[in-house]
C-alpha cells in the first residue's frame, strides 16, 4: 500500500483532516512522496535507513484506556505521563497544557528550516494523530518531567508537541523515552522561546530492540533567550535525533549536545542544524558517539550564518570511537557562512581508543577491559558532569555502566 | 571594518583582468553542437585508430543518458551543449612544427604577453614546456633529453598513435567514462592534453610543464591528461592556465588521470588563472575538472597542489584512491574568489590499503560577492587498517557580501583508522593588520602579507618555478581584491 492510500484509509482518525489549509499542505507532501520517489542520494534523512520498513509500515493507532496524568508534586515542579502521545488538558497560573491545535500545525508548516525532503517529518505531518502544547507563563521558573509511554505493540504514533516559554520564564524539561514494545514513535517538538527565556532540555532515550524512535525538534530563540539540549541515547532500537535551532533575534544562544551508545546491529542517525539570523548569537553543537559490534551511525551538523548575523560565534565538535571492526561512523560537519565578522569552527575525529592511554593504564596493572571502560567514561565525562540534576545524573550513570558491562 | 579598508577593497575589486586579450588566428572548426558526427570529425581530424573512435562513441552514448551532478553549491545558467564548438585548431597545424621557429609568431607573442616566453623559460628554468593552444599541441621541447631516459612526454593524440598499448591499458582506468556526466563528455570529445610515462626506477630530472590556454570564442576545451609512473619512479608535473577576456561563457571539462605504481611518486601542481568574468559577473570560464590519482602499488605517493584564482565557476575535486598498502595522498589547495566567482573545490581521499595516509590542507579566501566552498570526502574502507588522515580547512572572509562554506564528508568503517578534521572561518585579524600598519606597511601591503602568510602552508608545496609565480598571482588576485 502506498503512502497516499494509507493516508486516505486512515483519514478519519488523523488530526485536522477536515481543515482545508492543512489538507492542501498534505496533498503537497503526498506529491513529494509520489514524485520525488525515495532518492537516497543527497538525502540526509534517508542515509543508513532500511527503506522497506519505512515505506511499508502498517498504520495503527489506539487511544489508550490508561489515562495520562499531570501531577503538581512540588511547587513549580510537574510530572506528566503522556500516553500514546496524548496528554490531559491542565491549567494553573503558571503553566497551561492543551491539545495541539490547527493553527499550531499551520504555523509550523510555514517554516522552511527543515528541508521538505525530510521524509520522516513529512510522514509526521501527514499522519499526525497525537500531540499537546505546553505554555510556560511569564516570569515563572518551572520544572517538568515527561514520561512518554506507549501502551501496545505495533502502534505508529505521529506526534507534534509545542512548547512556548513566555517572556522571562525558565523551564527545566526532562523527557524520558523508555519503551519495551515494537512500536514506532515519530515525534516533532516545536519550541518557541520568547525574550529573555530559558529552556534546559534533557532527553533520555532507552528503548528496546524493536522500538523505533524518530525525534525531530525545531527551536526558535528570540532576544536574550537560551536553548540548551542534551540527548543521551542508550536505545537498542533505531533512534533518529534531528534537531534544528534558529536564532532569530540578537544575543540568543543555542547549545545542542548529544551522546549515543550503540551496540549490536543498531543504527542511529543524528543531525544538528543551527541557523544564525541575528547579530551577537552563539551556538554550540557537540556530539559524541561510541560504537560497538556492527553498529552504524551518522552525524550531520550544520552552522548557517546569515549575512546580517555579524559577531557570530558558532562551534561544532564531533567525536566518534569505534570499538569493533564492523562498526562504521559517518560525519559531515558543515559550515555555511555569509557574514564576515564571525568566529566559526568545527572539529571532527573518528578513531579507536588511544593505544598509548591503554598502555599507560595497563602498565599500572589494569586489565585491558578495565582500561577501555575507564577511557570510554572519561571520553564523555565532561558531558556527564554538566548535568545539574543529581537524580538524572545517577540514572544516566547506571545506564552507562550497563552499556559498559557489554563491552569486551 | 574601517572606511579605509573598504576603500582599499573597493579599489582592488575594480582592477581589470591583466591577461585579457585575443590573438587573431583563423580557426578551423566543425559545426557547433555535440552529436556522433562531431565525434567522428574529431577522431578523423586527429587521425585516430578505430578502437579510439569506438571508445569515444561509447562514452557519448553514456553521456546522453546522464545528468549533471548536482551536489555542488553553485548556481549558473544551464549549459547548452549544442551551442559549443568541440574542436578548434589553428589552421595549418595538422602538421606539427618541429621547433619553435616554425610556430606561428602570434602564438609566441601571446605567451610573451603572459610573461612566459618559451625560449627563456626553457633555458632559465630548465622546464620542458608542452604548450597547448586551443586543443592542439604546439611545441614540445626538451623532448630529446627526456627520450634518453626513456620518458615519454607528448600530447595524448600522439600517444594514441605511438603507444596504443599504454593508452588502452590505462586510459579511463582511474576515471571511468561513465563516472559522471563531465567525465563522459570529456571522454567523448577530448581533443588534446598531455601524456607522460616514466619508466621503472627513473627520476624525472626536470619539472614537466604544460601551459593551457583557451583562445577561440565558444570553444570548450576538453583536455585529457594521463600520467603513469612506473615502479620506483618520480615525476613532478606543472600545469598553469590563463585565458583571454571574453563575454561568452566558455566551458572547460578536463580529465586528469594519475597512476602511481609500486614505490612511485607523482607530484601534480596547478596554477589556474582563467578569466573569471568581469565585476558584474558577466562572462568567465566554467571550469568542470575531474582529477583523480590512483596509488596502485605499495609505498606509492600522489600529491596535488593547486592555486585556484580564476574561472567564473570552479568545480574541481582532485582525488586520491589509496589502494596500495602504505601509500600516501596529499592535497594542498588555495582558492581565491572575487566579484561573482563561485568555487566548489576540495578533494576525495579513499583509503583502501593498510597504513595509508592522507593529508588535506585547504585555504579558501572569499572577497567581493563570491562564494567559496570546500567540499571534501575522506573515507576509510573496512580493510584500511591503521590508516590515518589529517584535514585542515580554513576560510578567510573579506567583506560582508561573500560566503565561505565548508562541507566535509567523513566516513570510517575501520576501528584502527584515525581521522582528524578541523576547520575555522574568520575575517582578517584586526590586530595583525594594526601590527603591520604600525610598522609602516600600507594597508594594501599589510593585507597582502597576511593573506600570503595564511596561504604559505600550501604555496611552499609548489615547485620553485611555480612558487614565485603563485605568490605573485595571490597578490594580483588580491589587487583585484586585496594587496
Amino acid at each position: 500500500m502506498n503512502i497516499q492510500d494509507k493516508y486516505l484509509k486512515n483519514k478519519k482518525n488523523i488530526f485536522f483532516s477536515e481543515n482545508k489549509d492543512i489538507q492542501t499542505h498534505r496533498e503537497k507532501l503526498i506529491n513529494i512522496f509520489e514524485n520525488d520517489g525515495f532518492d537516497k542520494k543527497n538525502n540526509e534523512s534517508l542515509k543508513n535507513i532500511n527503506l522497506k520498513n519505512f515505506i511499508d509500515f502498517e498504520y495503527r493507532y489506539l487511544i489508550s484506556e490508561e489515562t495520562s496524568v499531570v501531577n503538581n508534586n512540588q511547587e513549580n515542579s510537574y510530572s506528566i505521563v503522556s500516553v500514546n502521545g496524548q496528554c490531559l488538558n491542565f491549567k494553573d497560573d503558571k503553566i497551561e497544557i492543551t491539545k495541539i491545535l490547527d493553527e499550531d500545525y499551520n504555523d509550523f508548516s510555514k517554516n522552511n528550516t527543515i528541508e521538505n525532503n525530510d521524509h520522516f517529518v513529512n510522514l509526521n505531518s501527514l499522519f499526525l494523530n497525537s500531540g499537546f502544547k505546553i505554555v510556560i507563563k511569564k516570569n515563572n521558573n518551572i520544572k517538568i518531567k515527561i514520561s512518554n509511554i506507549i501502551t501496545d505493540d505495533d502502534l505508529t504514533i505521529f506526534q507534534k508537541n509545542n512548547y512556548i516559554c513566555e517572556e522571562g520564564s525558565s523551564l527545566n524539561l526532562i523527557e524520558e523515552y523508555e519503551n519495551k514494545n515494537n512500536s514506532t514513535l515519530n515525534i516533532l517538538n516545536v519550541i518557541k522561546l520568547e525574550k529573555n527565556s530559558q529552556l534546559n532540555h534533557l532527553l533520555i532515550q532507552d528503548n528496546s530492540l524493536n522500538h523505533s524512535l524518530i525525534i525531530t525538534s525545531h527551536s526558535s530563540c528570540k532576544k536574550d533567550s537560551t536553548y540548551t539540549q542534551k540527548v543521551y541515547n542508550f536505545s537498542e532500537g533505531y533512534v533518529r535525533n534531528f534537531h534544528y535551532s534558529e536564532l532569530i533575534e540578537a544575543n540568543s544562544e543555542a547549545d545542542l549536545q548529544g551522546i549515543f551508545f550503540l551496540k549490536d546491529n543498531n543504527t542511529s542517525n543524528n543531525k544538528t542544524f543551527v541557523k544564525h539570523l541575528a547579530e551577537d548569537c552563539k551556538s554550540n553543537q557537540v556530539y559524541k558517539g561510541i560504537l560497538n559490534d556492527s553498529s552504524k551511525a551518522t552525524y550531520f551538523s550544520n552552522t548557517h550564518v546569515d549575512q546580517v548575523a555579524q559577531k557570530t560565534e558558532g562551534y561544532q565538535l564531533s567525536k566518534g570511537i569505534l570499538l569493533s571492526d564492523n562498526a562504521s561512523y559517518f560525519s559531515k560537519p558543515e559550515l555555511k557562512i555569509y557574514a564576515d565578522d564571525v568566529k566559526c569552527s568545527h572539529g571532527s575525529t573518528i578513531g579507536p581508543i588511544d593505544e598509548n592511554a591503554i598502555f599507560y593504564l595497563r602498565s599500572r596493572g589494569m586489565s585491558k577491559i578495565a582500561a577501555t571502560k575507564i577511557l570510554i567514561s572519561s571520553f564523555i565525562n565532561e558531558e556527564l558532569n554538566s548535568i545539574d540534576n543529581e537524580q538524572m545524573s545517577e540514572i544516566i550513570q547506571k545506564k552507562l555502566i550497563r552499556y559498559l558491562s557489554k563491552v569486551k | 571594518m574601517n572606511s579605509e579598508t573598504l576603500n582599499t577593497l573597493d579599489s582592488y575589486s575594480k582592477n581589470k583582468y591583466k591577461y585579457g586579450f585575443v590573438t587573431e588566428i583563423d580557426d578551423e572548426k566543425p559545426k557547433k553542437g555535440l552529436n556522433e558526427e562531431t565525434i567522428k570529425f574529431i577522431s578523423l581530424k586527429k587521425n585516430e585508430p578505430e578502437w579510439m573512435l569506438e571508445w569515444r562513441l561509447k562514452a557519448y552514448s553514456k553521456w546522453k543518458k546522464m545528468k549533471e551532478p548536482k551536489w555542488a553549491n553553485l548556481s549558473f545558467p544551464e549549459i547548452d551543449y549544442q551551442d559549443i564548438y568541440y574542436y578548434s585548431a589553428p589552421k595549418g597545424f595538422e602538421k606539427k612544427p618541429k621547433d619553435l621557429s616554425e610556430v606561428d609568431p602570434k602564438l609566441i607573442e601571446t605567451y610573451n604577453k603572459l610573461g612566459i616566453p618559451l625560449e627563456e623559460q626553457k633555458v632559465l628554468a630548465g622546464v620542458a614546456v608542452d604548450v597547448v593552444f586551443d586543443s592542439v599541441s604546439v611545441a614540445t621541447t626538451y623532448k630529446g633529453e627526456l627520450e634518453k631516459l626513456g620518458i615519454i612526454f607528448c600530447s595524448i593524440g600522439e600517444a594514441i598513435q605511438k603507444h596504443p598499448d599504454l593508452i588502452k591499458k590505462y586510459l579511463g582506468s582511474v576515471i571511468p567514462p561513465g563516472d559522471h556526466s563531465f567525465s563522459a563528455l570529456n571522454s567523448a570529445v577530448f581533443t588534446d592534453g598531455s601524456f607522460v610515462y616514466i619508466p621503472e626506477g627513473v627520476k624525472c630530472p626536470m619539472e614537466l610543464s604544460t601551459y593551457f590556454r583557451i583562445n577561440a570564442e565558444n570553444t570548450g576545451q576538453f583536455e585529457r591528461t594521463l600520467i603513469i609512473a612506473d615502479k620506483g619512479s618520480y615525476v613532478s608535473y606543472l600545469e598553469g592556465c590563463t585565458a583571454p577576456k571574453r563575454d561568452d561563457n566558455q566551458l572547460h571539462a578536463a580529465n586528469v588521470e594519475l597512476i602511481a605504481l609500486e614505490g612511485a611518486e607523482i607530484k601534480y601542481s596547478t596554477v589556474q588563472n582563467w578569466y573569471p568574468g568581469d565585476e558584474d559577473g558577466k562572462g568567465g570560464i566554467y571550469n568542470f575538472v575531474t582529477k583523480r590519482g590512483l596509488c596502485a602499488g605499495k609505498n606509492s605517493k600522489i600529491s596535488w597542489t593547486q592555486v585556484e584564482t580564476g574561472s567564473a565557476i570552479t568545480w574541481k575535486y582532485p582525488s586520491c584512491i589509496l589502494k596500495g598498502d602504505n601509500s600516501i595522498g596529499e592535497f594542498y589547495s588555495v582558492a581565491i574568489t572575487n566579484n561573482f566567482q563561485q568555487a566548489d573545490t576540495g578533494t576525495k581521499m579513499t583509503h583502501i590499503g593498510k597504513n595509508t595516509k592522507s593529508k588535506i590542507i585547504s585555504k579558501g579566501i572569499s572577497l567581493g560577492k563570491s562564494q567559496n566552498t570546500y567540499r571534501g570526502e575522506v573515507s576509510f574502507l573496512r580493510k584500511a587498517d591503521k590508516a590515518r588522515n589529517y584535514t585542515q580547512c580554513d576560510s578567510l572572509l573579506v567583506g560582508n557580501q561573500c560566503g565561505a562554506h565548508t562541507v566535509p564528508y567523513i566516513d570510517s568503517k575501520n576501528n584502527t583508522a584515525v581521522i582528524e578534521h578541523e576547520a575555522s572561518t574568520s575575517k582578517i585579524n584586526e590586530d595583525q593588520l594594526y601590527y603591520c600598519r604600525q610598522r609602516g606597511l600600507s594597508h594594501e601591503e599589510a593585507v597582502s602579507l597576511i593573506v600570503n602568510g595564511f596561504c604559505k602552508q600550501v604555496l611552499q608545496e609548489l615547485p620553485m618555478e611555480f612558487a614565485v609565480e603563485a605568490q605573485k598571482l595571490v597578490s594580483i588576485s588580491l589587487e583585484g581584491s586585496v594587496g
